[in-house]
């Protein structure tokens, strides 16, 4: 689990969502103080909240997505980045979903590839994907 | 991972809703980015339509000249292609013969072969007979194009001939194996009828945009697609014991063989001409996608049933994910692609991506293969609501 600091974060909701929901609350952002859970305003009977990708996981993401487009190294691909917007067309897209499942030792399903539109998408996938597995 | 790239043109193309099949992938192509989506969400229970824009006349005008400064090549290079009506095959042929004694026998032979071909096979040939079946849709399309269209209906151009007289021998196809799938016994023939009436009006745009350069492309790799189709079909009704349907298949195919090779031709002289204008014709295209003539079809109750159609044709390998590849591969090898010189930096650009294109869609495909996949099944209106194996 990502160590969470005592200050507002950036939860990803996982997919187990229902898709409007996904489409609607990409980003939750959430202000806590103290170590206390409840103080959540989640039911956790409805969302399983996954922690935010590392930051290494999204640079792995933007250099496979950096070398499926060709772009160059210094080019802005961030957590934010659509795939659409670089430049990627489907193939790449399956492609780029190719590369992730090879690089991070995992098996996207069609549900889960259908969702990813961004940088930041792929990653938190891989995140929930890697802790499943574990 | 079992990536589905379903392009039902139907639903809302939107980038998450996509599904990705990986055979799909290359046997439709209505997936856009979000900004090219066009059209409503499909309404239950109605056929499909296109959702991409309809772009049209997309050939610079200066361009039409080239066609009219190629009549003399197309009579002499084309219109030989063609086969004299007195020398061509008709479906009598190849069906049992009303004014014969042994009409019986030979309607009762025929369906005595029928019984041992399994229910998928017949919903692939069904498939294949309904997509040749809307030809009027092909023959239209044709008609679109720049420069080559049949202005009149009886126009004396080498290319309004050629379209006439490559609609009449098309037109014996879905003649041919509507007759024998009607005397078969084996299918729902309503439920066909229905889906053609449909199909043909539904038509398609394969999107040409008007544009001779892609037309012809098009047409290159869709010939060619029916050739390895038709001969599939041949081969596996042979596996099956039906011998005359084998030789139905296979007289088909003979067509669509020399029809590919009057189309190529004509490429292979649009890349002589002006090579920059068609390397990037045929990038353009195979990024667009060749879509399958019949993906707008519908039988009023499967909403996916062009879907499942091609799912059992992959299946039984009649035409696949690797078979769009190999088509590729040929045509840039027919072509010369990757020898083209004296090409513009886009040009360039559109050699590369065309030339790396078949490689990258077979390691889609085996990726796809290597994936377990969970059975599924579906019903078939045409073979009487039989539920076959996708």
């Amino acid at each position: 689990m990502a160590s969470i600091a005592t200050s507002s974060v950036f939860f990803p909701v996982s997919s187990s969502l229902k898709q409007n929901q996904v489409s609607n609350l990409k980003m939750v952002s959430l202000s806590f103080t103290g170590k206390n859970f409840r103080s959540l305003r989640l039911q956790p009977s409805r969302f399983r909240v996954a922690c935010a990708a590392k930051p290494e996981t999204v640079e792995k993401v933007c250099e496979i997505v950096r070398k499926q487009l060709a772009l160059p190294a210094d080019s802005a691909v961030t957590g934010e980045s659509k795939f659409a917007s670089l430049g990627a067309d489907s193939l790449d897209t399956v492609e780029i979903v190719m590369g992730l499942e090879e690089e991070f030792g995992i098996s996207v399903e069609e549900e889960s590839a259908q969702t990813i539109t961004t940088v930041q998408e792929a990653a938190d996938m891989i995140e929930n994907l890697k802790a499943k597995k574990a | 991972m079992a990536l589905k790239l379903s392009f039902t043109p139907h639903k809302m193309p939107s980038f998450p809703d996509a599904r990705i099949r990986s055979h799909r992938v290359f046997m439709a192509s209505t997936i856009h980015s979000p900004s090219m989506e066009v059209g409503k969400v499909k309404k239950p229970f109605t056929p499909p339509r296109e959702t991409h824009v309809q772009v049209t006349h997309s050939l610079a005008p200066e361009k039409r000249e080239i066609f009219n400064s190629l009549n003399n090549w197309a009579e002499e290079n084309i219109l030989v292609l063609l086969k004299d009506v007195e020398k061509s095959w008709q479906p009598s042929d190849f069906l049992p013969e009303p004014a014969s004694e042994g009409f019986d026998e030979q309607v009762m032979e025929l369906r005595k072969r029928c019984k041992e071909i399994p229910d998928d096979y017949f919903v692939v040939l069904v498939g294949d007979m309904i997509t040749e079946e809307a030809l009027p849709t092909y023959q239209t399309m044709l008609n679109t194009l720049d420069g080559v269209r049949d202005e009149t209906g009886a126009s004396l151009t080498p290319w309004a001939i050629w379209t006439r007289a490559w609609t009449a021998e098309e037109n014996r196809h879905g003649d041919l194996l509507n007759k024998y799938l009607y005397l078969s016994g084996r299918v729902d023939m309503k439920q066909i009828e229905k889906t053609i009436q449909y199909l043909i009006g539904s038509g398609m745009d394969p999107r040409t945009e008007n544009n001779p350069y892609l037309g012809f492309i098009y047409t290159s790799f869709q010939e060619r697609a029916t050739f390895i189709s038709h001969g599939n079909t041949a081969r596996l009704a042979k596996e099956h014991g039906d011998l005359k349907l084998a030789q139905i298949c296979g007289i088909i195919a003979a067509d669509e063989k020399r029809h590919e090779t009057a189309y190529t031709k004509i490429v292979e002289k649009l890349f002589e001409i002006d090579p920059d204008g068609t390397v990037l014709a045929l990038a353009d295209m195979m990024r667009k996608k060749i879509s399958m003539p019949a993906h707008l079809m519908y039988d009023g109750q499967d909403d996916n049933l062009f879907e499942n159609f091609s799912s059992v044709a992959q299946r039984l390998g009649v035409y696949t994910a690797k078979d769009y590849a190999d088509i590729l591969e040929f045509l840039v090898g027919r072509w010369d692609v990757e020898k083209l010189t004296g090409l513009s930096g886009e040009g360039r650009k559109a050699q590369d991506y065309i030339c790396g294109l078949p490689p990258r869609i077979r390691r889609l495909e085996e990726r796809a293969q290597s994936k377990v996949k969970q059975a599924s099944s579906a019903p078939f209106s045409w073979i009487f609501g039989r539920q076959i194996k996708l």
